[in-house]
């Protein structure tokens, strides 16, 4: 039963970040039809960041993310710009995939030149504090990271919930006619969309490489999770992209504590399969338009 | 006749072809002009080049001798040109409130507040029901909030695309007592409407259009009463009682 425990307040630490690292990937959805599938590496791009800064100016990792999220907001509106708006809209959904996997894979042998294929990890001073709470050790950073993804996705919502920028959204997500018929500029929604979405993963990226060693490599698996947990929450739905990360969490922390390390990685997959069969729709049942 | 929209020799399609062959069209100021015609005769098309949706091969669009065809979508509105689509328009997921807030989109905030206080007075629907979804309101419900958005902007030319359409005749009678409303207000309205009848009924002017081209045009009065049109478009008896719900 200790171990349970354990394993749940773990998992739900760690979804805590997913949730984050997957919102981006599900606004982006919502917006344009677009999977970037480009996010994992975006999200190793803000480690690497946060890493430099780390060990060049001892800025500390949740301080980065400051830096990180403009950065690689400009980034991303760059990317939308360049490789996603030329696109036809008939054409979009599919050429996205390969247009954002090439970027992804840019991305990748660049960090390789830059930082070789070697593991790194981002060690402050706090890295191993913990605090014991009712007879369980949990780590610092972990609490951090997740509260911080916590403040970062309330934030997201109030902008999506209260802001014109955010009926925008929202707007162009459920009926994208009919808000450029009311004067949204859809391309403006999609390259301020796209630039939060990919920065949004991006300071996700900047505290996970405190808590997990990460090489270029290591998008691989975040995309594979990631595109597991939006699959799960109904592509296209925040509040079920956050349910599905905190239960990926939760399964992977399980596996890992009852049967092994290496089967958590294969968590994802099991999922993805089981929710595929038993409800295609994914947990949330999203319709054909999303409702962000 | 005071004229504030003017429609002149409009070509224009989707990929293949011309959908509208030469469509001649004016829109009195103050009135409610209806167009009528068979499915497929370009009557949504004529509204989607006005509105800027799709761009016409050849011909113009005037506004107060203006011209507004080429132009993009964004400037038509900022003309004062609303267009009310045939399909739903509402944001589903959207509460009613951010739905009208939607419809100032374009307006600064000051403006915006202003405006939305005499919509709300002039449409109760939008404040009784204000947080609910959009998307859990009737389709007659949902059509009335569509032309409150649309009012925010105090239009100079609302284009209302078959407003009735799907509706019950109780539901349908409310959207066309609106129109009416908005009209004796002010409002100038290009009406399409497949209830010809209920259409021309609270029309000024009408407009018949077949195959991409207006094949008759005058006064809503003179159509209604023409064998011709009444035969066509009218309907039998029991279709008409119909309409009129
Ligand atoms: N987006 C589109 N792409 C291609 N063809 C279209 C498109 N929209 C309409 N059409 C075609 O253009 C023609 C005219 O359509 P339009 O919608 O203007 O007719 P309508 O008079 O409004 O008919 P209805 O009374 O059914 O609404 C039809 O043949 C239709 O199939
Ligand atoms: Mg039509």
């Amino acid at each position: 039963m200790r171990l349970f425990v354990q394993a749940v307040i773990l998992g739900l630490l760690a979804g805590g970040v997913y949730a984050l690292m997957a919102s981006g990937l599900t606004l982006a959805f919502g917006i344009m039809r677009v999977i970037n599938v480009a996010q994992g590496v975006m999200i190793i791009l803000g480690a690497y960041v946060s890493y430099t800064l780390f060990t060049h100016f001892g800025v500390d990792p949740f301080l980065s993310v400051l830096f990180v999220v403009p950065v690689v907001f400009v980034l991303g509106v760059v990317i939308e710009l360049v490789f996603i708006r030329p696109l036809r809209p008939s054409e979009r959904e599919e050429l996205s995939l390969l247009v954002t996997w090439a970027v992804a894979l840019g991305i990748e042998g660049v960090l390789g030149l830059v930082y070789s294929t070697t593991y790194r990890s981002t060690i402050p001073s706090y890295a191993n504090a913990a605090w014991r709470i009712g007879g369980f050790a949990v780590l610092q950073v972990q609490v951090y990271a997740f509260g911080l993804s916590v403040v970062i996705l309330a934030v997201l919502g109030v902008v999506l919930a209260k802001t014109r920028f955010g009926r925008a959204v929202r707007g162009t997500v459920q009926n994208p006619a009919s808000a450029a018929l009311l004067g949204v500029d859809e391309r403006k929604v999609a390259a301020i969309g796209f630039g939060l979405s990919v920065a949004t993963a991006a300071a996700a990226g900047a505290v996970y490489g405190v808590v997990t060693p990460f090489n270029p490599g290591s998008h691989y698996d975040l995309i594979s999770l990631l595109l597991t947990i939006i699959v799960l929450g109904g592509m296209g739905s925040l509040p079920g992209t956050v349910v599905a990360a905190v239960l990926m969490g939760v399964s992977q922390a399980l596996l890992a504590t009852y049967i092994s390390p290496t089967s958590a990685k294969l968590t994802f997959f099991i999922l993805l399969i089981g929710i595929l069969v038993v409800r295609p729709q994914g947990l949330f049942g999203a319709v054909e338009r999303g409702k962000l | 006749m005071d004229v504030v929209l003017s429609i002149r020799g409009l070509f224009a399609g989707y990929d293949r072809g011309d959908i509208l062959r030469g469509v001649d069209l004016d829109v009195e100021r103050g009135g409610v002009t209806c167009v009528i015609g068979p499915n497929g005769a370009g009557k949504s098309t004529v509204l989607k080049v006005v509105s800027g949706l799709l761009r016409p091969r050849a011909g113009d669009v005037a506004l107060d001798g203006e011209r507004i065809s080429g132009r993009s979508a964004r400037q038509i509105l900022d003309h004062g040109v609303v267009h009310v689509p045939q399909e739903r328009s509402l944001f589903p997921s959207m509460s009613v409130w951010d739905n009208v807030l939607m419809g100032g989109y374009v307006l600064s905030r000051a403006a915006l507040r202003r405006r939305i206080d005499e919509i709300v007075s002039r449409f109760p629907i939008v404040r009784e029901r204000r947080r609910e979804r959009a998307g859990s309101l009737s389709g007659g419900e949902q059509k009335l909030v569509e032309i409150a958005r649309a009012m925010i902007l105090e239009p100079r030319v609302v284009l209302m695309d078959e407003p009735s359409m799907g509706l019950d005749p109780k539901a349908r009678r409310v959207v066309f007592a609106t129109i009416r409303q908005l009209n004796d207000a002010g409002a100038t309205v290009l009406l399409v409407e497949q209830n010809a009848r209920s259409g021309l009924e609270i029309a000024g002017r009408g407009a018949v259009m077949e195959t991409g081209a207006v094949r008759l045009e005058g006064v809503a009065r003179d159509l209604l009463d023409n064998p011709e049109v009444a035969r066509l478009y009218l309907g039998s008896a029991a279709r008409s009682l119909g309409d009129r719900g």
